[in-house]
């Protein structure tokens, strides 16, 4: 074997040594648009979770240990969201650098305040976490302050781009700054709403958008009938047209019955941003779920 | 920019109502002085008001939502720190392990008179010898009476020990409340280069369904071949060492070394007296159990994820008392054991596994290479060779044919190749196969309700002697405690 394969094969097996950029995981692609935005050409990042599942049930698969083996930093939303997959895939990737509590590990959730946080550890109310509503990726604000976090995480890890990683993450909470004061405007009187499940809450309570309510009766738990009886029969007490939310990898058939039955719109819409967002993709995602809870949207 | 301009505008206003027949130029001199100085103290004021406003308007934004977490955050807290004076500062129960409860019963019927799951953990095998090996695979794996079964509570305990090392153990409590230790085991957090090492006792990771516990099963019983090779999976006391190196692709390598405490895989004569007449080897000192194992997986995307892996045990002892032409003869040597693994799954967008697939496979091939110790009916064969061969796979999948709805098949043999060979001759024996159809229901994350209906053909002795049998569980799989790992 001559050297020149030997040395291809070196440069194969040690990629870490090869670039000198960081070696971003991110659980989801929300999480993945802000690392794209705020690492910029510093990182390259992996997405373990595509938009179009329920990140609460996926599996440890191989390829996700693989892409944690030689990770820099993993971001997760955190609070449990990622509980059944990611602590396992964490555990068998054999990478101290990512464990929690090691500056390789970065959960959102930590980040900021949490709603939904305390109630009762008690499965006879579903799938219940209460560390906290971990689906902050739907509210732009605490996305923000995630981004100036992980801002200085980057820096931390990789001290020379230190400066760039601020100023991103400055740049990218003005441009939220922005937008939300837009949407404030446009959901100045919102309608109410009801979700399938509680993972729109961050982005209701944000703009002061009243919530009714959910199509399942505890999370986790599938719709029953006499549960979407009495939700109708309570909303159509409201005197006042909704919206109900659903995201796409949820049931069509029981919000579709719901919005029909009252005569209300029906929002379908994906919880994460694409795959390849950026921090204006996040924004153009969030600007989407803005124009259709807006009245006439 | 809005700074200079609302200071020019102070500046206007303060200078407009001065008098424009100002005396002499000192006065003038001092004034304008006067005014640049009072333009400079309001801008800074100014500046300052501003900043001050920003950083308001930021904390109000969280501060409506923390007020009420934080109001009650610290009313607890200072309800914490409150002191008696009396006590010790504990962190008390705060460092409990995670833990989980699992309960896994079942209503079973057979048309064997109840005797099915006993014919299941028995089909006949080459060399299997008799009397020497547990009957049935253990009461606590897959026996089932007619009627309602409780197979096992199965309690978990699990944490992270120091930032070195993570433990945890599994208990399985059968209905007769009899206790068996599953696993018990610690591995390693910090080793570099993609190494972890494990030692305790702890379900062997060869291949794909040995290391599952019987509540991650796809279906309620194991498969023939891991039942019949193993007496239900291959689990010992022993340490691990994997490695997952920087390749382009999943790569996982490991080696295991057991004490080769085993009922059937490297089977040892027990009894002392046996053995001095038998002229059969004592036990060697443990390590007597060895295995390697490698698995491999392609990155296809987010839809779709395939292993596949290879595998090898051997026990470096393996005994037996068996017969050649009805005459007790004492059998001593070495047996080793490959197999191949394959599991792919398709993961559908749709909600709750449905349009899910999983497709998986293995095979298994046993051979015990022994030696005649003893044979008074005609000592000149004793020291020739006798091999003994088994082999099984079995192939499964299932489909999420509805939300929560999952529809599956198995198809399980043992013995395709199933003969002895060497001294006292060639010997052929037949194949115990069966077929499973399943459905389960998982009502939420935390419990499943599964129907097997199954109908197996086994051979029960060496003259191919087979029951063919029909059965059928209700199975129930409740998990409390500690939210569970979808391991793949």
């Amino acid at each position: 074997m001559n050297l020149i394969k030997r040395l291809g094969l070196l440069a194969l097996l040690l990629p870490g040594i090869a670039w000198a950029d960081l070696d971003v995981v991110a659980t989801t692609s929300s999480t993945g648009a802000l690392v794209r935005e705020i690492g910029g050409a510093q990182v390259t990042l992996t997405i373990l979770a595509p938009p179009d599942r329920d990140t609460h049930y996926l599996q440890a698969r191989p390829s996700m240990i693989r892409a944690l083996r030689d990770a820099d930093l993993v971001t997760a939303l955190g609070a449990d969201l990622e509980v059944g997959w990611l602590p396992v895939a964490i555990e068998q990737a054999a990478n101290p650098a990512i464990l929690p509590g090691r500056s390789g590990y970065f959960e959102a959730a930590t980040q900021v305040d949490l709603l939904d946080v305390g109630g009762p550890a008690d499965r006879a109310l579903g799938d219940v976490h209460p560390a906290g509503n971990p689906h902050i990726n739907m509210d732009p604000v605490r996305m923000a302050e995630v981004a100036r976090a992980l801002a200085e995480r980057l820096a931390t890890l990789d001290g020379a781009h230190a400066a760039d990683y601020r100023a991103r993450a400055e740049a990218f909470a003005q441009r939220v700054d922005e937008r939300v004061a837009t949407w404030r405007q446009q959901l100045a009187s919102p309608p109410g709403a009801v979700s399938f499940h509680k993972d729109v809450t961050y982005l209701l309570d944000r703009f002061g958008v009243p919530f009714w309510g959910t199509i399942e009766p505890v999370p986790g738990v599938s719709p029953t009938a006499s549960h979407l009886r009495a939700l109708i029969n309570e909303l159509q007490g409201q005197g006042q047209a909704g919206v109900v939310l659903s995201t796409t990898y949820q049931p069509e058939q029981a919000p579709a019955s719901v919005a029909e039955t009252l005569g209300w719109r029906q929002v379908r819409l994906p919880l994460e941003p694409p795959l390849d967002a950026d921090g204006d993709g996040y924004l153009a995602h969030m600007q989407r779920w803005v124009d259709a809870l807006a009245p006439g949207g | 920019m809005k700074r200079s301009l609302l200071g020019a505008a102070v500046a206007a206003t303060l200078a407009v109502p001065l008098p424009a027949s100002a005396a002499d130029s000192a006065d003038t001199a001092e004034i304008k002085r006067m005014i640049e100085q009072m333009k400079a103290d309001y801008e800074q004021k100014i500046e300052a008001l501003e900043q001050r406003l920003k950083a308001t308007e930021q904390k109000a934004e969280t501060a409506a939502d923390t007020a009420e977490d934080a109001k009650q955050a610290s009313a607890a807290s200072t309800a914490e720190q409150k002191r008696s004076g009396i006590g010790a500062l504990t962190s008390g129960t705060g460092f409990n392990p995670k833990m989980s409860v699992i309960l896994d019963g079942n209503y079973y019927h057979d048309d064997a008179d109840g005797e099915g799951t006993e014919l299941l953990g028995e089909a006949f095998r080459a060399g299997a010898g008799h009397g020497h090996e547990e009957e049935g695979g253990g009461h606590a794996h897959g026996g089932a009476d007619n009627g309602f079964n409780f197979r096992e509570a199965e309690i978990w305990f699990g944490a992270t020990v120091d930032p070195y090392f993570d433990a945890s153990a599994t208990l399985a409590v059968d209905s007769d409340g009899d206790v068996e230790l599953e696993e018990a085991f610690f591995q390693t957090r910090a080793l570099p280069a993609g190494f972890k090492v494990k030692a305790g006792k702890f379900f062997s990771d060869i291949g794909y369904i040995n290391r599952q516990h019987p509540h991650e099963w796809d279906f309620t019983d194991q498969n023939l071949v891991h039942q019949n090779l193993f007496g239900f999976n291959l689990a010992d006391t022993g340490m691990q060492v994997t490695w997952l190196p920087e390749l382009p692709f999943y790569t996982l390598l490991g080696f295991e070394a057991f004490q080769g405490d085993q009922e059937r895989f490297g089977a040892l004569v027990e009894d002392e007296e046996e053995r001095e007449e038998l002229n059969i080897d004592d036990e060697d000192d443990g390590p007597r159990l060895f295995t390697g194992f490698i698995k491999v997986a392609p990155d296809l995307g987010y839809n779709h994820a395939l292993q596949l892996g290879a595998f090898v045990a051997h026990s470096t002892q393996s005994q037996l008392i068996g017969e050649i032409d009805e005459e007790e003869a004492g059998f001593d040597g070495d047996q080793t054991l490959w197999g191949l693994d394959l599991v792919y799954k398709y993961d559908s967008p749709r909600p709750h596994g449905a349009g899910d697939f999983v497709l998986q496979s293995e095979y298994l091939y046993d051979q015990k290479d022994l030696k005649l110790t003893a044979f008074e009916a005609d000592p000149s064969l004793e020291g020739r060779d006798r091999e003994f061969t088994t082999d099984g796979w079995y192939l499964q999948g299932w489909y999420g044919i509805a939300p929560r709805w999952q529809l599956g098949l198995r198809y399980d043999v043992l013995g395709l190749t199933n003969e002895a060979e060497g001294v006292g001759g060639n010997e052929d024996f037949d194949e115990s196969d069966r077929w499973t159809l399943g459905l389960t229901y998982r009502p939420s994350e935390f419990s499943l309700l599964r129907f097997n209906a199954a109908t197996a053909d086994i051979v029960t002795n060496e003259d191919g002697d087979t029951e063919g049998f029909d059965y059928f569980y209700l199975q129930y799989i409740l998990s409390l405690g500690s939210h569970g790992a979808h391991k793949f």
